[in-house]
């Protein structure tokens, strides 16, 4: 079954607060991790990741490994250049109030594995 | 490898230290270069990783420096330099886990001590030379792999 980004939207109840307009894009994947280093090495396109960093480095990460979205977990808000550089950078940047633990279980739950 | 021919494209980009919010902003400058030269797609995701954690090591620990990128028909050249306090002991630097980072970056999730062994994985050829107090110098060579 595929998984879109917007999918994991809806079903996540998450926030957009920038790059929206790729949310068309598959999700082959994910991560829970806030060491931008084993992102960067782990990470593969289409791959969601679930972090409760808030930089704008997490979108220069995101968009060099091709991850398909980047979660704020926990109720973390990004900075504003965050939020620019993701429209920058076409990446979409989601956010929830809820524990990152619960994000990867109910994407686990929607077959992203 | 044959060291004779001359690159198809040369580029440089300057990388700003202690500029954490500009990170990876060099890197992705070398990513479009590369794009736009043709290079093949895993040659180019392989580099990216690489100079990206090159970039942030310049930003977490230099004043400022540069990243040249050669390209060429079967394999792209990296050549990372820095003007700031040097590496040591570069063998220790290169163990996983060992880091000189402070406490602020690895705050904001960098200094994990993973950054040389990450692009030591993702390079074909790399050559680190340093002088205490006056900066750091990094070759990297990524070759073309004919089965990707």
């Amino acid at each position: 079954v595929s998984v879109t980004v917007a999918d994991v939207i809806e079903r996540l109840g998450l926030q957009a607060a920038a790059g929206a307009e790729e949310a068309g894009a598959e999700v082959t994947g994910a991560q829970v991790c806030d060491l931008l280093s084993h992102v960067m090495a782990q990470g593969r396109t289409g791959h969601v990741w679930i972090t409760i960093q808030t930089h704008a480095n997490i979108i220069a990460v995101a968009a060099l490994a091709k991850l398909a979205a980047v979660i704020i977990a926990g109720g973390f808000v990004p900075e504003e250049e965050t939020i620019m550089r993701a429209e920058e950078e076409g990446v979409p940047l989601l956010l929830s109030g809820e524990k990152a633990y619960t994000l990867a279980g109910q994407l686990y739950e929607m077959g992203v594995k | 490898v044959s060291e004779d021919t001359q690159p198809v494209a040369h580029c440089e980009f300057p990388i700003l230290g202690r500029a954490y919010f500009l990170g990876g902003r060099a890197s992705t400058s070398v990513k479009q270069a590369l794009t736009k030269h043709g290079v093949a797609e895993e040659l180019v995701q392989r580099v990216c990783v690489a100079c990206y954690e090159a970039e942030m090591n310049v930003v977490l620990h230099a004043r400022s420096g540069y990243v040249a990128v050669d390209i060429f028909p079967d394999r792209v050249a990296l050549c990372v330099v820095d003007q700031g306090p040097g590496i040591a002991n570069v063998e220790l630097a290169m163990t996983p886990g060992w880091s000189s980072a402070s406490d602020e970056a690895r705050a904001l999730g960098f200094g994990a001590g993973m950054g040389l062994p990450n692009i030591k994985s993702q390079a074909d050829e790399m050559q680190i030379e340093s002088e205490p107090d006056q900066g750091v110098k990094m070759w990297l060579v990524f070759e073309t792999r004919a089965n990707s």
